[in-house]
């Protein structure tokens, strides 16, 4: 009896329950894309601060005592071997080891001063991903045959892709010597257009620094809170060097990551609260219009907490309805919106759901409220038509 | 007869009108709220990326190679050109200079050091000698030390908070704090002034070295010499922790470069790079050139310094700009996405509230008909209606709107963001819109209906 007088109510208005319905569906719609959206925003936005590259370095501890910046080789230096134990921590993106001496190179007789940089030529434009290289990228990690030389280095001694360069270093043990094809020309509007950058072996060899790096560039992902512990994790786990931040970019991310969540998390509230109060509105109104059957009802002998229930159970059952609905469409809105802002679909989560749905069907009960207030209808009037 | 008709009409359900009025100011007011935000968060966005420092470097054309590791360069100075400082007001004058909020000269100088009456002379080649001295000995020692071997120590001569007088006439202030905001003076010390014979020291520099705030240190080169007052620790995480850092007058004096420096930092508010922006300027017909030039992208205001300092080559630091650029495009296309999403949820929300409060006037319209009004007549009581509300609702929403917009920007970055006049007839507009939208199916609807039953009560 209950759910056959239910199922008539719906039947008896559909045009109406199907405008509330739309109502629900679209606020669940967006409730749920913006909540997707927010759980993930922190991430993929931390993940977007890549492009402003490494953000912490590894140096080995003594570097305190460096007293001649001037010339890299006489910095001190650390094992290669610490690039392994980066491979297997979480949340290092990228990493690269650097080792820079200043050789000399030659172009005919003439000789000029320049840093030649050594590293993973594979990994560190990924790391920087601003680099522009103009020839081909080396992508052998190994390769000792060719370099990449820096804009400037190209433009002041008149290099190109296919020159041949000879970089010659010196100490007490005596000169060495290398040969190189140049690769490509970078361009990075920074210290590297002033550089050579080869692999690093080739530089290891040069210096006479087997298995030796001077400097590790890292960039660390993750949330602001995952921040702070896996940089203790770092630094515990490569004991014995110095593992600090650099401020300007960390500075940065910290300073912006918060202000624009802050944004995202004060738009998500406004639409929350706007789709609520719309759908209440929308309720209300319905509700209202239930006060010709509540009095027939009563008139016919119905107890009213019975029939208070029979038009909850409907509001319910509408709030569910569009709760679901929404949910399978905001599904669809959050992937839009995370191929749209960030170029990788926001993936939906299952938590979503009972969120979704609690807060539609209590926005439902709550627009069905004023219903309460029919206990104080007298049948007659309404039947009267008054 | 129309106004009185739907002003009875107002007078006799003010609770109907009053939700679907509010439901219109409200969904005004949040898409009034996004949009004022999502307008105005790229330049509040771009200058907070200024937190980030510098976005253009400017360093002599003719110059040789530096020897540059980790921002410090260790060129000799008798190597390489040099800017005149003269020329820095210049800087003002450009298309863009107010998007220009700083800029700073830097001198790196190779010095010999004397600290507490240990000279610490510290060859190119990592070597050091060690020469106890005492007293005035110590700046002819510096200024005799062989210049080839060079010096090991580095000495940073730049402007922390320069007031810069502009050909106008009006001051600007600039310097490190401006463009290096990550710069630290440890407890305990200050920033040199910049008319004084003094200097900071890097945390590294003055552990290593034991260096304590007040104390007198002795800097020289092969050509002059320098006793300098510690006021400070500073503090950066990068190679200025092993540097001394001191006003540029004094590098300039140590280099014997009076009224020069060598490189420029400059810090400006661009607009992120777009299709356009990322083009070659040498492909643009004059038309877009003008547009570009008039953008304020990173390339147009490199140029134009460019036009400025005829002897200095303009270069953008990419790992900042373009960085900067990519991130604030993400930013700014995830704020314009939620934002259309508000508006649509605002828009149907609205729209079936206004469908709502139509259809339950089914017994109006047909009492209308029954006294033979048309369905033209019947239709445009009610959309006046809506429209009204829709004015109404609109407008009150885009008041309340400008309030929340300013609220949210106040709360996120710490500026009020300004109300935009121009969201007002947009606000009107979507107002009407919903509200006649989401009120046409129903009426036309409710028109079909035959009079008869409607008003016998079925």
């Amino acid at each position: 009896m209950f759910w056959r007088i239910v199922g008539r109510l719906f039947r008896a208005s559909r045009g109406r329950l199907a405008v509330a319905l739309i109502a629900l569906a679209s606020g669940a719609t967006v409730t749920t894309a913006l909540v997707n959206l927010h759980f993930d925003a922190e991430r993929k936005l931390g993940a977007e601060f890549r492009a402003l590259g490494p953000n912490f370095l590894v140096l080995p501890q003594d570097s305190a005592a460096r007293t001649s910046l001037s010339d890299p080789q006489a910095s001190p230096l650390m094992d290669e071997s610490v690039m392994d134990r980066l491979a297997k921590s979480q949340g290092v993106g990228y990493s690269a080891p650097f080792l820079y001496v200043v050789a000399s190179i030659y172009r005919g007789q003439d000789s000029h001063q320049v840093v030649v940089a050594g590293t993973w030529l594979d990994r560190a434009p990924q790391l920087s991903p601003w680099w522009k290289i103009a020839g081909g990228p080396i992508v052998d990690r190994n390769d000792t045959s060719r370099c990449l030389i820096g804009r400037s280095v190209a433009k002041q001694l008149g290099f190109a892709p296919g020159s041949q360069i000879e970089l010659r270093y010196d100490d007490q043990k005596g000169e060495r010597r290398v040969s190189l094809i140049v690769a490509g020309v970078v361009d990075t509007g920074g210290q590297e257009d002033n550089q050579v950058l080869a692999s690093l072996g080739t530089v290891q060899n040069l210096a006479d620094a087997k298995g030796r790096v001077g400097l590790i560039k890292i960039r660390l992902t993750g949330t602001l809170e995952e921040f702070s512990s896996r940089i203790l994790w770092l630094s515990s786990e490569l004991r014995g060097y110095d593992v600090r931040p650099i401020p300007q970019i960390t500075q940065a991310e910290g300073q912006l990551l918060p202000r624009i969540q802050g944004l995202i998390y004060a738009m998500v509230a406004l639409i929350l609260v706007l789709t609520a109060l719309c759908v209440f509105a929308s309720m209300a109104a319905l509700a209202m219009e239930r006060r010709r059957d509540v009095g027939l009802m009563k008139a016919i002998g119905g107890k009213i907490s019975r029939i208070v229930a029979i038009f909850l159970t409907e509001a319910g059952a509408l709030g569910l309805a569009g709760a679901l609905i929404g949910y399978v469409a905001g599904i669809f809105l959050s992937r839009w919106i995370g191929w749209r802002a960030f170029g990788v679909a926001i993936n939906a989560r299952l938590e979503v759901l009972p969120l979704v749905v609690a807060l539609m069907v209590g926005v439902a009960l709550a627009g069905a409220f004023p219903l309460r207030l029919l206990g104080r209808i007298r049948p007659a009037e309404i039947l009267r038509g008054e | 007869m129309f106004l009185r008709i739907v002003a009875e009409s107002f007078a006799r359900s003010p609770r109907r009108k009053l939700i679907t009025g509010a439901a219109l100011a409200l969904g005004m007011a949040v898409a009034t709220a996004t949009l004022t935000v999502a307008l105005s968060v790229g330049d509040r966005l771009a200058a907070e990326f200024r937190s980030l420092g510098a976005n253009l470097l400017v360093t002599p054309k003719a110059d040789t190679l530096p020897l540059e590791v980790g921002g410090v360069d260790y060129r000799p100075v008798n190597a390489g050109a040099y800017l005149p400082v003269d020329d820095l007001p210049k800087l003002k004058q450009i298309f863009w200079r107010n998007n220009i909020v700083g800029f700073t000269p830097f001198l790196d100088v190779p010095v010999g050091g004397v600290f507490d009456g240990e000279a610490i002379l510290v060859r190119r080649d990592g070597k050091r000698s060690y020469a106890p001295i005492y007293g005035s000995h110590s700046d002819s020692l510096l200024t005799s030390w062989d210049k080839n071997s060079g010096w090991g120590l580095v000495l940073i001569g730049t402007w922390v908070h320069h007031v810069v007088k502009l050909p106008d006439g009006a001051l600007f202030d600039t310097g490190v704090d401006i463009t290096h905001p990550w710069w630290k003076i440890e407890d305990g010390g200050r920033w040199f002034g910049e008319d004084n014979a003094e200097c900071v020291v890097g945390k590294k520099f003055a552990s290593h070295w034991k260096i304590q705030v007040g104390k007198t240190i002795s800097v020289g080169t092969s050509s002059s010499a320098s006793r300098l007052q510690v006021t400070g620790i500073l503090s950066t995480d990068g190679p200025e922790d092993d540097a001394i850092v001191a006003p540029l007058a004094v590098a300039e004096k140590l280099a014997n470069q009076p009224g020069k420096f060598r490189k420029l930092m400059v810090s400006a508010v661009v607009k992120p790079d777009d299709a356009f922006g990322r083009r070659d300027p040498g492909t643009f017909t004059p038309a877009e050139f003008d547009r570009w030039y008039c953008s304020a992208y990173i390339s147009s205001i490199a140029l134009q310094i460019q036009q400025t300092f005829l002897d200095a080559d303009v270069k953008a630091i990419r790992q900042v700009s373009e960085g900067e650029s990519q991130i604030l495009g993400r930013i700014s296309a995830l704020l314009w996405v939620v934002t259309l999403a508000a508006l649509v949820a605002a828009g149907l929300a609205v729209g079936a509230t206004a469908a709502t409060t139509v259809l339950e006037r089914q017994k109006e319209v047909g009492l209308m008909k029954a006294l033979g009004a048309s369905k033209l007549l019947v239709g445009s009581f009610f959309l006046g209606e809506q429209l009204l509300l829709a004015i109404f609702g609109g407008g009150l929403g885009y008041a309340f709107g400008v309030l929340m917009a300013r609220w949210l920007s106040l709360s996120v970055f710490g500026v009020s963001a300004p109300a935009r006049i121009i969201l007002l007839p947009v606000a009107l507009g979507l107002a009407v819109f919903v509200a006649l939208a989401g009120s046409l199916y129903p009426l036309r609807r409710a028109a079909r209906f035959d009079p008869a039953p409607i008003l016998r009560g079925e």
